[in-house]
């Protein structure tokens, strides 16, 4: 197990006060909150930095964790001695920092050091249902989980067999996480951000209520050749000096699998884009597919390539830079 | 052959085909209707319908709910700060999406 310095996550002084640790706390929750930042692992950070609130935050918590001295880094390796924490009592079990819902699935947000230094936090149940009224009936909670798919499977449709980890409460209220696996079709057309919701596929009702449902979270896998803007698709295409002068044909490959064939006008400029329209992810307004030509230099390697440069030279009366001064 | 049938799941796309009341998307999005009418007094949703009984919630009502909430609860936002941080938030994205333009 990984120790973790809570202290340097939240970038404060061991000696910090609350407030000073709280405005920390505020300060990274806004910067990396998943909502807001969009880039490769804010939501990791998002969710350390909860982790190491809700210790730091908790004075009983602190009091605890700082027993361990200053001398542990992040990342060492760590077990905790044995009767660590006694004499200590945690009011409260919650754990303040992320919710469910992030990520793929509904698995606890926390660490194993945190849970073996203070337990797996109860699962927070959201909004009404969960507990159990006598003679009353709720309908389950409605889960949500993201999954990602290609961008091939929003072109074409596809049936995608997907493995969830849900956090059940056992008899004793203690929080097990279950695999489930649902088979679930992916109706073509649909974008990235999109709900996709599964009936009768959430929690269980209370009492006589009905199964709650399950709001699948669509996201496309990263793709090496497209980039898709709501349901318009971009793709570079390269070309050759003298096929954007001269013109050419060029095969352009579709999300969906097939090829098109464009015709690329003599005098093409690098990113004057080209539409191929209804050739984006389809709908009854069917998006739009984007060819944005690049222009691809030939490397000066050999002699006779440098030759080549050289007559081209010769050829043009060409500078480029006529419109910058000196 | 060993084959097996499998029942594929058939979903709704919330954003084209479901049009959700209130009680709906207060249970989606876990929160309170007394929030979600908040919300709707600030701008920050745009249901069709003229009392909150007749409310229908389309389009990205789901998402902006969810992430209305997160907010809320992980930053303790008000409501006008929310409604705030949705508007930076789409044009953030708007911003973003014609970057990748190349606009």
């Amino acid at each position: 197990m990984k120790f973790r310095d809570y202290y340097e996550t939240l970038g404060v002084a061991r000696s910090a006060t609350e407030a000073e640790i709280k405005a920390a706390y505020r300060k990274l929750a806004r910067k990396y909150h998943p909502d807001v930042n969009k880039e490769a692992g804010a939501e990791e950070k998002f969710k350390e930095i909860g982790e190491a609130y809700a210790v730091l935050k908790d004075t009983e918590k602190r009091a605890a964790y700082d027993r361990f001295g200053a001398n542990w880094k992040n990342g060492q390796d760590f077990t905790p001695p044995p009767n660590w924490n006694e004499g200590f009592e945690y009011a409260d079990d919650g754990y303040g920092g992320a919710h469910p819902g992030y990520g793929s699935g509904f698995e606890g947000d926390q660490s194993e050091f945190f849970e073996s230094l203070f337990g797996r936090g109860k699962h927070r149940q959201g909004g009404r249902g969960g507990h159990t009224h006598q003679g009353m009936n709720f309908k389950g909670q409605d889960h949500h989980a993201k999954i990602m798919i290609d961008l091939a499977d929003a072109y074409n449709g596809a049936k995608r067999t997907i493995a969830l980890h849900m956090p059940t409460l056992d008899a004793s209220g203690h929080v097990t996480t279950q695999e489930r696996k649902l088979d679930v079709s992916i109706p073509k057309g649909i974008k990235a951000g999109q709900n996709l919701r599964l009936s009768g596929q959430g929690g269980p009702g209370v009492g006589e209520g009905p199964t709650g449902d399950l709001y699948l979270e669509i996201e496309f896998h990263p793709n090496p050749i497209y980039r898709v803007d709501g349901k318009d698709v971009l793709i570079d295409i390269p070309l050759a000096p003298w096929e954007a002068a001269l013109g050419t044909t060029v095969n352009v490959p579709t999300p969906a699998g097939s090829t098109l064939e464009l015709k690329i006008p003599a005098g093409t400029i690098a990113g004057r884009k080209m539409r191929l329209k209804g050739k984006g992810i389809p709908s009854a307004e069917p998006g739009d597919l984007y060819v944005v030509p690049t222009i691809a230099l030939p490397p000066a390697d050999t002699d006779t390539h440098k030759e080549a440069y050289q007559n081209f030279e010769k050829a043009f009366d060409f500078n480029p830079r006529t419109h910058l001064k000196g | 052959m060993n084959q097996t049938n499998i029942t594929w799941i058939e979903g709704s796309v919330v954003e084209n085909e479901v049009h959700m009341s209130i009680v709906e998307l207060s249970h989606a999005s876990r929160t309170p209707e007394e929030m979600i009418m908040s919300w709707v007094t600030e701008g920050v949703l745009s249901p069709t319908g003229s009392s909150p009984q007749d409310w229908r919630f389309g389009g990205d009502s789901l998402r902006r709910a969810k992430t209305a909430a997160h907010l809320t609860h992980d930053l303790e936002l008000n409501v006008p700060g929310v409604a705030l941080a949705l508007d930076l938030l789409d044009e953030i994205a708007e911003l973003r999406a014609r970057l990748q333009r190349g606009e």
